[in-house]
């Protein structure tokens, strides 16, 4: 299957070339890795350790990156004083209430479209991947006009039924992946012994059971590093860890020991999931146009 | 495995081929007799009203939410739209004459365009070149997980540190860039001249892993067999790239463009934390100057105007991307490789 193990010759040039591909391979990783370093380095520094920089052109000041007492006040502060415990609530309902939604009423609808043929159902696919892909500040115009004359503005449904906007079209679109995968015969045989065709389509749900699970992980993730929603229809009183992350930046006297700490404690639970989910990332962030 | 209209098979698309297949079977054991076959009910209207309402609640609840409000943009690009209470007004398509003689919206789009190309082929010769080093590399599993993790960060997040490390007085990597001689004084983000590079790194930095694992995908599936004859016939590695591995990963690379194409479009989270559009709106693409005629400025009448332009393209983009997906030679599958 491998297309690379094709015979190769050793020659000087050869060493050259994988010694050069090595060098590369280290400097990208590094580069990769260093920000998400720094983030996590960062959160645990008192606040002039924070802005200790060496002179320009002193190699050897580098050293003055690790140069600090390690604290976890900044951690504490977060939760203590600026309301971080409320907002992580508030990231955990928004974001798992919209994944449930758009994974349930995504998996019914999904298992019909892989059953049954009729005209338009092209059409019909076409706009509901449409809607995934149409760009977040445009949809937002109208449904901030919408959701304000509703009094949805800054509440958290108004909230996880913005984030269904994006979801839903997502888990239909991946789930009929799944379902056609699922021979007809499976459900049929159930039918001939007598079960019926709601039962019939809870007894296929195991076999998808894996995929259902990592595509409302999936949901869960977007909904989770959203920032547009989330600053506009979420404003006021459904703060999200994003925005409030954002929001601690301010133009006099940056925390950026809070800021960094609060990085950390939106992205860690989301890499903990991805590498749960490591399977179907692929496909999921690609829409599926591929698997791994 | 051919559809057959045995037992009615008014369209039910795998569910026919399969009954029609145990028919057979069953034909075939019972011989020449023909016994009653599947059940009465299987294929008939009932079953099909029983699909349509699984799957009306998604519909409804999608229309809802994507479809209403995209009446509503409209109607809101035709009216002067007030925050307050006061009633929409007609306003004889001012907002649309408007988006003629406006120059940051002209701007807008070409810096969009700007941005999404420098983006592009960054990402793309860092990606495949990434993808060609990590296919059959010994660490592959160990280094496309670590490819992983930029990818699940917030957007956001992201943007805030590199914001931290890009800073003129305490950024480690402008004392980096300094100290290499690569720039002077200046600050990345506050010069116009660098800005947008600075963005375009850090979405670099985030979503080029991305394309190395779509490319990486398709380097899985190009014919080994190929690629020994090309080589019989005296073409080197380098040949054997252009000739064999990029035709056949070539629906993989579009995907992995398009895809690219529209989250530039969709997701502006890095400009709002790094820029905000500045300085002298250098940075200030299509979307990022609609997100302030609507949500600085509130003049929403406008911003729909600007919002229904930038979906038409999107439209038009996701239309190629949907032919793309269902073109037969992206069809990837594994059960068919």
């Amino acid at each position: 299957m491998a297309s690379s193990d094709v015979v190769r010759y050793r020659s000087p040039l050869r060493s050259l070339v994988n010694v050069l591909v090595a060098i590369f391979l280290v400097i990208y990783v590094v580069w990769t890795v260093l920000p998400l370093f720094v983030m996590f380095v960062s959160s645990f520094k008192d606040l002039l350790e924070a802005f200790k920089l060496p002179t320009v052109g002193d190699w050897s000041g580098i050293t003055l990156f690790f140069d600090f007492t390690p604290t976890v006040k900044h951690y504490q502060s977060l939760f203590l004083d600026h309301n971080f415990s409320v907002y992580l609530f508030n990231s955990i309902v928004a974001s798992a209430g919209s994944a449930l939604i758009s994974v349930v009423l995504g998996a019914m609808c999904a298992y019909s479209l892989s059953r049954i043929n009729f005209r338009g159902k092209q059409d019909l696919f076409f706009w509901i991947i449409s809607t995934r892909m149409a760009p977040v500040v445009a949809v937002m115009v109208p449904l901030y006009a919408i959701f304000r004359g509703a009094g949805l503005v800054g509440t958290i449904p108004g909230l996880i039924l913005a984030y269904t906007t994006f979801n839903l079209p997502f888990a239909i679109w991946m789930l009929k992946g799944f379902f056609d995968n699922v021979p007809y015969a499976i459900e049929e045989a159930q039918m001939c012994d007598g079960a019926t065709r709601f039962r019939a389509f809870l007894s296929i749900l195991p076999l998808v059971a894996p995929g259902v699970g990592a595509f409302l992980v999936l949901c869960i993730l977007f909904a989770w590093n959203d920032f547009l929603f989330a600053s506009i229809i979420g404003s006021g009183g459904a703060k999200t860890l994003p925005v409030a992350t954002k929001e601690l930046v301010q133009p006099q006297n940056i925390q950026w020991g809070s800021i960094m700490a609060a990085g950390v404690v939106t992205t860690l639970p989301m890499m903990f999931l991805g590498l749960l989910i490591r399977r179907y990332l692929v496909a999921g962030l690609t829409m599926g146009a591929v698997k791994e | 495995m051919a559809v057959t209209t045995a037992g009615g098979g008014r369209g039910i698309g795998g569910g026919a081929s399969a009954a029609a297949g145990k028919q057979h079977l069953l034909e075939m054991r019972e011989g020449a007799r023909v016994i009653s076959h599947t059940p009465a009910r299987l294929n008939t209207a009932p079953s099909r009203a029983y699909y349509f309402y699984l799957m009306l609640p998604a519909i409804i609840v999608l229309a809802c939410i994507t479809l209403y409000p995209f009446f509503w943009l409209v109607w809101m690009s035709l009216h002067d739209v007030d925050v307050g209470a006061a009633a929409d007004k007609w306003n004889d398509f001012a907002n649309w004459i408007r988006l003629g003689r406006d120059r940051k919206f002209q701007d807008g789009w070409w810096l969009l365009l700007q941005y999404s190309a420098m983006c592009m082929v960054l990402q793309i010769g860092l990606g495949v070149l990434l993808a060609v080093i990590l296919n059959g590399s010994r660490h592959e599993k160990l280094l496309v997980t670590i490819f992983l993790m930029p990818m699940m960060m917030a957007p956001v997040v992201a943007g805030l540190v590199w914001y931290y490390l890009y800073n003129s007085t305490f950024g480690w990597y402008h004392w980096l860039m300094q100290s290499a001689g690569i720039l002077g004084e200046r600050s990345i983000l506050g010069d116009p001249s660098t800005a947008m590079l600075g963005i375009v790194i850090v979405d670099t930095w985030q979503w080029t892993p991305l394309i190395t694992l779509i490319v990486l995908a398709g380097l899985k599936r190009v014919p080994r067999d190929q690629l020994e004859a090309n080589m019989v016939d005296g073409a080197g590695e380098i040949r054997n790239f252009f000739q064999i591995t990029l035709p056949n990963i070539y629906p993989f690379l579009l995907i992995a463009i398009l895809l690219r194409f529209m989250d530039n479009f969709r997701f502006i989270d890095h400009i709002l934390v790094l820029t905000g559009g500045g300085p002298a709106d250098s940075t200030k693409i299509l979307p990022t100057y609609l997100f302030d005629v609507s949500f600085q400025f509130f003049k929403l009448g406008r911003g729909a105007a600007i919002a229904l332009t930038l979906l038409a393209v999107t439209i038009v983009l996701g239309l190629i991307l949907v032919r793309v997906f269902q073109s037969p030679t992206a069809q990837t599958r594994p059960e068919d490789s």
